[in-house]
């Protein structure tokens, strides 16, 4: 299909635990955009009620496609509200649905693409899921629960995520929070928000599911994955210090000890680079009242069998040097001393937050240049699909088929998959672009099966 | 006349317009009483009119119900008109006084179906996973609410005081006399109608999934066709119980049974729609089919005689029911502008 104006009725998932404020947010969408017919599907009926005419209940059902995989499933509920509202002769400018903070997006998403009647009339525009900044921790991290994993895949589906209720929650929570959220989710906008108040280009036409944008979201913007979680920047002058470490969760933790030029962030980042180098290269041990020296080595620190562990560090130059760890170091009790008290670091920097929580649903951002063997892709996509498909909630994507003068783009729930060709390369540099979000995901493993299909 | 073939041989018939009128919104259900005096069309956002079948002039105007009426049927007696809707009730009307004799609650926002048992001492209406039984004074005399999930139609067994309950998950047979259903046929897809042979035998089911489903009272299991393009809503029989007319695709799908039948045998396929099936409907006491697609167009066929399309009536918009008069004389069509046509059908 050329590009052509789409003139299917927009709708717009709204996904959140109760009390999230997601109904705050659909009554402030229905009051700015009250010149608009809106009809909204409502399956829960929360503390706040909603002051609109056209609001119409319904339980979630979902219904397993029979002759489908077993991942193709659908809301029942959704085909019968949504195939009436379409035959009104009012029609409507835009559909909200408000699930509950329960339901699964996926069959609320695969609805749009197995049904031919829902298809042929609307499109799916995204999933706005609304975070209750203080409270979706317990949600998150409740693991036992089944409402942990309705949170987990609230976020993993969303095209934008709300962080409402900004103003109950520390700044340093507030980040911590974003953080974790852009780990499990990294192509979906993240909004601070209070009271849910938002732009509305924001949430609503945001073509979430649209494949002339589906590569907006970069994945080489992606925070990578580090192998420390922590550093710390001293003001050091010459003379020998001491990294003292109590008992902790390990026996022994890496750390690597790196001269920093200047405190400018340019020099921070292409630090943080060697760091990243530096981690993957051979480790050195080191016992107890060892000496670490700064350069591009790691280390080892292997702790005594109790108490306290110290290691001598040296200092040849007066100037800046960050200690990059593997761990963070108020597990180990950990701190550089001077000759006569502890040191405070001058800026530290967490790397991958509450790695302790070991995120089941995460983002695998892969970019690589070159050109694809056709073949080749379609099978490792078809075995992808077909195994991890369950585990796969979204992706997205770009890629540089061999002998096609076109950017395929594609975009897929579970294991739906929406792809075409899309303009010409032309002058710019053929590469593949992709990113999945989804639980359990092997970032290694996808990367190196991804590149195995280059020509 | 594009994509309508007129047939020139065996049988010749044609169409020509009786009436037409409009109503104000999509036509979602139409149905004609049972001496074909009355024709009554229900819009989608709510009104019901009842039309004389013969001059197409208005009898009588129902408000309907609130956000919408979903289904409507007539009683044998020709005078009472059942509808339920999206406001959580089943109205019985009288259509020749225009009085509101009952308003019933069925259980749930979303009223699905409102039947007349054949013999018309009941009303069935279903709304959520909730069937109830009425009687002729508007008093429930039954409730069967064990169904896996909201129900999607209802069909009484020809003859009996059995009904067919569809949902996801197979179709449940109550009798109207019984808190226990008479066989639960299962089935792991989700129903969205079900029709039963004129003779009782076989109750069928067009699914989601874009196949059908049917049960054969004298076979142990269920048999199911698949192939269509998309969800299969239409389904009709003829009247000897032989053929199956589907939808589900912009071909009309006939299945013969008898013999070995249809299991393993290719379908009949007429072709002349030009978009998606939205109705079929069989002749009372004739062989002629009907069908009507989302293109506007309604053709009429002679299943296992003749594969081209005998007449058609063209110019309509999407069109979303048809059915035949109870003389067979006529076929009523609606379409998603509010039209409302009875054309004559003539043969020659």
């Amino acid at each position: 299909m050329m590009q052509t104006t789409d003139t299917r009725v927009p709708v717009t998932v709204l996904t959140g635990f109760l009390g999230s404020g997601k109904t705050t947010l659909l009554n402030r969408i229905l009051t700015e955009q009250h010149g608009k017919r809106i009809a909204v599907i409502e399956n829960e009926f929360g503390e706040v009620g909603i002051d609109h005419e056209l609001v119409i209940g319904a339980d979630e059902e979902v219904f397993e496609m029979n002759n489908g995989c077993i991942c193709c499933t659908v809301r029942g509920d959704l085909i019968r509200i949504l195939g009436n509202l379409m035959k009104r002769r009012d029609k409507f400018d835009y559909i909200m649905i408000e699930t509950t903070g329960l339901a699964d997006p996926g069959p609320v998403a695969q609805t749009f693409y197995m049904d031919a009647e829902i298809e042929r009339f609307l499109r799916l525009d995204g999933i706005v899921t609304v975070v209750d900044a203080k409270h979706i921790w317990e949600h998150i991290d409740d693991k036992a629960s089944k409402g942990g994993t309705e949170a987990k895949e609230q976020v993993a589906f969303a095209d934008v995520i709300l962080l409402n209720k900004t103003d109950l929650v520390a700044p340093e929570d507030l980040e911590r929070l974003e953080a974790r959220l852009h780990h499990m989710n990294a192509a979906a906008k993240i909004y601070r928000t209070q009271n849910a108040v938002v732009d509305m280009d924001h949430v609503l036409n945001i073509g979430g599911f649209n494949l002339d944008r589906a590569m907006e979201v970069d994945p080489k913007f992606m925070e990578p994955e580090y192998p420390f979680e922590w550093s710390g920047v001293y003001d050091l002058q010459p003379g020998a210090y001491t990294w003292v470490m109590g008992e902790g969760p390990d026996p022994a933790m890496q750390v690597a000890l790196l001269r920093l030029s200047s405190t400018d962030e340019a020099a921070r980042a292409a630090l943080v680079e060697r760091a990243v180098l530096t981690f993957s290269d051979e480790e050195h041990e080191l016992s107890g009242n060892g000496t670490l020296t700064p350069g591009e080595m790691l280390a080892q620190l292997v702790l005594n069998a109790s108490g306290e562990t110290r290691f001598t560090v040296e200092i040849a130059h007066a100037g800046l040097y960050t200690l990059f760890t593997e761990h963070h170091p108020d597990e180990f009790s950990a701190a550089l001393h001077g000759e006569h008290s502890a040191l405070e670091a001058a800026h530290t920097r967490e790397y991958k937050p509450d790695h302790e929580h070991d995120d089941e649903v995460t983002s695998v951002g892969i970019t690589v240049p070159g050109d694809l063997d056709g073949d080749k892709l379609n099978r490792w996509l078809s075995q992808l699909l077909r195994t991890q498909g369950q585990d796969i909630f979204r992706m997205k994507g770009v890629l540089s088929i061999q002998g096609e003068a076109q950017r395929f783009v594609f975009q897929g729930v579970h294991m739906l998959f929406d792809g075409r060709p899309d303009r010409p390369w032309g002058h710019e540099l053929r590469h593949n672009a992709l990113i999945f979000i989804g639980r359990n995901l092997d970032r290694a493993q996808l990367n190196e099966s991804f590149r195995a299909c280059l020509a | 006349m594009s994509g309508v073939t007129r047939a020139r041989t065996a049988l010749s018939a044609r169409f020509n317009e009786r009436w037409r009128t409009e109503i104000d919104d999509y036509v979602i259900a139409l149905a004609w009483s049972s001496d074909g005096a009355l024709l009554a069309a229900a819009s989608v956002s709510g009104t019901i009119r009842v039309f004389d079948g013969e001059m197409g002039s208005i009898r009588a105007t129902f408000p309907g119900h609130t956000m919408g009426t979903n289904a409507i049927d007539w009683h044998p007696d020709g005078t009472r008109l059942a509808s339920i809707g999206q406001d959580g009730k089943a109205i019985i009307w009288n259509a020749k006084t225009s009085e509101r004799l009952h308003v019933l609650p069925v259980g749930a926002h979303w009223g699905e179906r409102a039947l007349w048992s054949p013999k018309g001492d009941l009303l069935a209406t279903a709304a959520g996973r909730i069937v109830r039984l009425w009687n002729g004074q508007g008093e429930q005399v039954r409730e069967f609410t064990d169904h896996a999930s909201t129900v999607t139609d209802m069909a009484w067994k020809p003859g009996t005081d059995q009904i067919a309950v569809g949902a996801y998950g197979g179709a449940v047979i109550w009798k109207a006399d019984k808190d226990q259903p008479v066989r639960r046929l299962t089935w792991q897809g989700s129903t969205l109608r079900l029709c039963w042979s004129r003779d009782g035998s076989i109750l069928t089911a067009g699914q989601q999934d874009s196949s059908i489903v049917f049960w054969d009272g004298r076979k142990p299991e269920p048999s199911m066709m698949w192939g269509y393009t998309t969800k299969v809503r239409e389904l009709a029989w003829d009247r000897f119980s032989k053929y199956l007319a589907t939808g589900g695709s912009e071909t009309v799908i006939v299945w013969k049974f008898g013999g070995k039948g249809p299991e393993g045998t290719k379908p009949i396929q007429l072709v002349g729609h030009q978009d998606l099936l939205t109705a079929l409907s069989f002749q009372h006491k004739g062989n002629i089919l009907a069908s009507s697609a989302a293109d506007g167009t309604v053709l009429a066929w002679l299943p296992g005689k003749q594969e081209n399309p005998l007449d058609g009536l063209p110019g309509l918009s999407a069109v979303s029911h048809i059915v035949w008069s109870p003389d067979d004389r006529a076929l009523a069509i609606g379409d998603d502008q509010g039209v409302v046509v009875v054309a004559n059908f003539v043969q020659k």
